[in-house]
């Protein structure tokens, strides 16, 4: 009567501790996806704001937008519970880090033009979307 | 790439594409090498993983053509390439642990068999 017991309860607090993990590894999961889809909005802006055709290269905003991406980049990949996505955020600093080169390179020598621009642009989407499994 | 020996395998029928056409043309040997190899792994592909190499033909495709009209130029022909090899990597690291080794294998190195094929067209 008593090892029944035991049992029960023990098949009981190993359930109870799958839905919690379950949960928590869900709720995990959908934090990380919002500093993805964060990290996006924020690579694209950058886009947006340094590769214009034409405009004159600042390099005090550029460099003071690098830092500011830097940091939020290190802080995902040092903050992030869900673990398993480490790799793809060392990656997404990766291309964040090409892709500020490749810009500080063309647009300090005014050569960036409009498909460059876009190219990029598209390039961010199609990559942050693999990071998320889309 | 192996090929000899093996056993066919049945190629996915799709229609040829500019690059594909380009690609019969070459006659360099090391090129039409890098080609059978292309086209044995594409053959191997399935589900996302053709989508997403059919997607980077296309893109390597896109701008080949971007170039030739001068729209980029050659460095950032090779930037966008860089990226492409990126992205995969970014896709093969979203890939649960056991299929990373196999989208390695049929991503990155098709990539960049297409790439030493792209560079060769230019």
């Amino acid at each position: 009567m008593n090892s029944t017991l035991v049992s029960r309860n023990a098949f009981l607090c190993a359930a109870a501790i799958l839905i919690a993990s379950c949960g928590t590894a869900t709720f995990t999961k959908s934090g990380s996806d919002a500093t993805i889809e964060s990290l996006r909005s924020f690579h694209l802006a950058f886009i947006d704001e340094f590769a214009v055709p034409g405009k004159k290269f600042n390099a005090t905003a550029f460099n003071a937008k690098v830092n500011e991406g830097n940091a939020k980049f290190q802080e995902a990949i040092a903050n992030d519970k869900f673990t398993a996505r480490r790799p793809v955020f060392v990656d997404l600093k990766a291309q964040f880090d090409a892709d500020a080169a490749h810009i500080k390179s063309k647009a300090s020598r005014g050569k960036v033009t409009p498909a460059l621009a876009s190219e990029m642009k598209k390039d961010v989407n199609k990559t942050y979307d693999h990071a998320l499994g889309r | 790439m192996p090929s000899g020996g093996k056993k066919k395998r049945k190629k996915p029928s799709r229609k040829k594409s500019d690059i594909d056409s380009a690609l019969d043309q070459i006659g360099d040997e090391s090129v039409a090498a890098a080609t059978a190899e292309f086209q044995d792994l594409v053959s191997e592909a399935k589900g996302d993983t053709t989508e997403l190499i059919r997607q980077n033909a296309e893109e390597i495709e896109r701008r080949l053509d971007l170039l030739k009209k001068r729209e980029i130029d050659k460095e950032d022909f090779d930037h966008f390439l860089e990226n492409q090899k990126r992205d995969l990597r970014v896709f093969i690291d979203a890939q649960p642990a056991q299929a990373q080794e196999r989208a390695e294998k049929l991503t990155l190195h098709i990539l960049e068999t297409a790439a030493k094929v792209a560079i060769a067209l230019i």
